[in-house]
């Protein structure tokens, strides 16, 4: 093969990983500060929450559903944890276990309704979104509850790793959904309903199943995610994670997953997450002020739509 | 005269050349006949005359004025339409509104709902369709869609009409009704390009013939010249078997499928019938008459109203219910819109095989072997000789014939004792469809059961041990291989409907 023609396959491959790359050198050369331990803290605070419902929507997507809930979701479960652990006083751990289960049972009844009763997920999902965060602020009476040091062991650093319990889980979390996916039965059953859900009910999968069960697992990852926002804030705060639905899809459609189902990887939206984080921390650093970095945040979303387009031609 | 439409070298090549040099001249009022396996380049003839796509090559002359069309717009305001193969139409709008887009003038022009009902009422009364215009196109069948797509390119009163396989779906009756349609239009000056598998179809209907193969126009003669078999020995490049088979039968086989009194929304008479290991059954009758539902039923993707169906295993004999405990039991279906019940288009053809059987190729825990999912697909589609680069090919690239290849391969793999097959054949040229037929009957021979559905008799007849009739969603009768002859299948097929007499007198005149 001619040299630039195998130049030419390189960056098509790598296209998101190699914008990543781009995106950090400018920031690096834009701002002193950028490589800096204060810009990798907040990272590495920043992005574990992100990761796992990105994790989920990806999944979500490929399966030819979506689920516009996981911002609020992630805030019901936080509260959930909060008022286990403040006002009934359950150990951290039990009330860890109970918030990622709200999560998933927000998932269930979101699956359940969109799934077998053939309602449209948008707008199931649309509806869960407006419930669970009013169930967000009915459980926190609608205030910052202060859960202190025994929930933030879990963001902080881990001696000799530097990295946070956090961070890692999220991490361990990609490499499994990524194998999921990619090397499962149950993963290509996703992909399957995704790309033609009638073949794929002729082949013996039952699509409501399926969707169901991958909207079950979206619900206990924003769950999850509610516990890392909160250990990492120290506090649950039912106005957390409102838009965060929005970021999950742009960093999933950034990795390379199709909005219409059947494509796409987890791999691919971890890095999504990654420049979105990126983005978001750079652009502050370098003095862009938020109405700008809304505007240059969403030009990007664009963009890798249109680079993956030209990509998959 | 001025040819309506020519052909000058066009040549047009994706990886590899697919149209070489390809000259073609239809004077108006002409039926041009274009045949040729599926791959020999008709299909992409036919998308650059609309401007679907792009010739590398050679120049296209309308009424001896150069025509270059960049898309399908830009044809249609020229006066040139196609009924393309794989439908066009928008499943969630009305007929109207679906002819309505293509012979509105301009994107702004107010909808006239009455105008545009009494124009598709018009049309759909011309192709014979008993249909409203206010009905949504997803509820219609194949069969009726493709008349709809019929009637859509002649309500925009074409200069040149492009019919890709426009009988696929069509019974005979509907079929013959279209060929007169066809004469009449091509009476009143329009030239016609008439793609078909149906040879029979093509030197009744067409004036001249051209025959493709790999892209290259291998003969142009007056039809009444031809005849069938010279078609084919240009088409392949050898004689092919037309021949019906003799067969053997014996009674004594184990029954391995058996339904009793099955009864779904669409099929409300009880339906029995019994399929024995090592039998080719056939299921005939009219297109709507109950064969695709009555499959579904069996299959279990129809709910059901009543009825069982049991698989009688080596040694058990197990009722299903649904699709899936269907296929654990050995039940294996393809069904007859490949694009929307059998193919994932986007995903390679290791994906497409194991899909029902991925359970033959994981590890306990749920993980997919590669490294036997590689072989197991790699020697299929070698035994089934699918034309492919490879087992990491996406489907789509593929021809008609070999995906179909690949959706009996899907079962294969599944070691499927039962299929159920639903137009095995469609859209498939002939020498792949000798090579399913082989295919079919060697898995007969090793035991397997089959059930299969085809709107073409002859198919049936060369192929089927035993054969059922459904007529008006009524199973009506049975005929076995020793003892059957076509003209009683049809009766039997036309029995059940009030006007069956005047229809049955249609089809002989």
């Amino acid at each position: 093969m001619a040299r630039s023609a195998r130049l030419y396959r390189f960056f098509g491959e790598n296209l998101i990983l190699l914008s990543l790359v781009a995106i950090v050198a400018f920031f690096g050369f834009a701002s002193e500060r950028f490589f800096s331990v204060t810009t990798l803290s907040t990272l590495l605070n920043q992005l574990p929450a992100l990761t796992v419902v990105a994790i989920g929507m990806t999944l979500v997507l490929i399966s030819g559903a979506i689920d516009l809930s996981v911002g609020s979701v992630l805030a019901l479960s936080a509260g959930v944890i909060g008022a286990c652990v403040v006002l009934f006083g359950l150990p951290v751990p039990l009330a860890a276990l109970v918030g990622i289960l709200t999560g998933a049972l927000a998932g269930f009844a979101n699956g359940s309704l969109g799934a077998y009763l053939r309602l449209p997920i948008f707008i199931v999902t649309l509806g869960m979104l407006e419930v669970a965060r009013g169930l967000a602020y009915l459980v926190t009476d609608s205030q910052t509850v202060y859960m202190g040091a025994k929930i933030q062991a879990f963001a902080l650093p881990i001696d000799g790793l530097g990295m946070s319990a956090s961070f890692m889980a999220a991490l361990l979390l990609v490499i499994a959904f990524e194998f999921l996916l990619k090397s499962t039965v149950f993963g290509r059953q996703i992909v399957a309903v995704g790309s033609n859900e009638s073949a794929a009910a002729v082949s013996g999968i039952d699509p409501r199943q399926v969707r169901c069960t991958v909207l079950v697992i979206s619900g206990a990852l924003a769950g999850l995610g509610g516990l890392m926002s909160s250990s990492y804030l120290g506090s649950a705060d039912p106005n957390a994670g409102i838009g965060l639905e929005l970021s999950a899809i742009a960093a999933a459609v950034i990795g390379g997953t199709s909005l219409m189902g059947g494509r796409g990887s987890v791999m691919g939206a971890f890095v999504g997450v990654l420049i979105v984080s990126v983005l978001q921390i750079g652009l502050a650093q370098i003095g862009i002020t938020e109405p700008t970095k809304r505007v240059t945040t969403g030009a990007v979303i664009i963009l890798a739509v249109i680079l993956d387009r030209w990509r998959a031609t | 005269m001025t040819p309506r439409i020519a052909a000058r070298r066009i040549g047009k090549s994706f990886a590899t050349p697919v149209l070489r040099d390809v000259d073609l001249e239809i004077p108006a009022g002409n039926i041009h006949g274009l045949v040729g396996e599926n791959g020999a380049g008709k299909s992409t003839l036919a998308k650059i005359i609309v401007g679907l796509e792009r010739a590398d090559s050679g120049d296209l002359l309308l009424d001896g004025r150069p025509y270059r069309p960049g898309a399908p717009a830009e044809s249609l305001q020229a006066g040139v339409a196609i009924c393309a193969q794989e439908l066009s139409l928008v499943d969630d709008l009305s007929i109207a509104e679906n002819i309505l887009l293509h012979t509105a003038t301009s994107g702004l022009a107010r909808i006239r709902r009455k105008a545009a009902h009494e124009q598709a009422a018009r049309v759909l009364r011309t192709v014979g369709l008993d249909a409203s215009p206010e009905v949504r196109v997803g509820r219609l069948s194949l069969a009726e869609k493709q008349l709809v797509e019929i009637a859509r390119a002649l309500a925009t009163d074409p200069k040149l009409l492009i019919l890709d396989e426009p009988t696929s779906a069509l019974t005979a009756p509907q079929s013959d009704r279209l060929h007169a349609i066809l004469r009449e239009e091509a009476q009143r000056g329009v030239a016609v390009i008439y793609i078909s598998h149906r040879l029979r179809d093509v030197l009744a209907v067409c004036d001249r013939v051209s025959v493709l193969r790999d892209g290259e126009v291998r003969l142009t003669e007056l039809s009444h010249a031809l005849r069938e078999q010279t078609l084919i020995r240009e088409m392949a490049g050898a004689d092919a078997d037309f021949d019906a088979r003799p067969r053997s039968i014996e009674d004594a086989r184990p029954v391995r499928l058996s339904v009793k009194d099955l009864r779904s929304a669409a099929l409300p008479r009880p339906i029995s019938f019994d399929c024995r290991r090592g039998e080719i059954l056939g299921i005939a009758g009219l297109a709507g008459s109950g064969r695709t539902e009555l499959l579904n039923a069996v299959f279990g993707i129809d709910r059901r109203l009543g009825g069982s169906v049991t698989i009688q295993g080596p040694g058990e004999a197990t009722e299903i219910r649904n699709a899936r405990q269907a296929i654990r039991c050995g039940v294996g279906y393809v069904a007859e819109d490949r694009a929307r019940d059998g193919i994932f288009r986007d995903r390679d053809l290791a994906f497409n095989v194991t899909i029902a059987g991925l359970k033959r190729v994981a590890d306990r825990a749920g993980r997919v072997v590669r490294a036997r999912e590689t072989p197991a697909v790699s020697k299929l589609i070698a035994n089934l000789r699918v034309a492919s680069t490879g087992i990491g090919q996406r489907i789509r690239e593929l021809s008609g014939g070999n995906q179909q290849r690949l959706m009996l391969a899907r079962w294969l793999h599944c070691e499927s004792r039962l299929l159920l097959l639903d137009e095995p054949t469609r859209g498939v040229d002939v020498a792949a469809k000798l090579a399913i037929h082989e295919e079919l009957v060697s898995l007969r021979d090793s035991g397997v059961a089959i059930v299969a559905v085809s709107s073409e008799l002859e198919e049936l007849c060369s192929l089927c041990d035993r054969i059922l009739v459904l007529s008006n969603r009524k199973l009506v009768a049975e005929f076995h291989r020793s003892t059957w002859r076509q003209e009683d299948i049809l009766a039997a097929a036309f029995s059940a409907y009030d006007s069956g007499a005047t229809r049955l007198a249609d089809i002989r005149k």
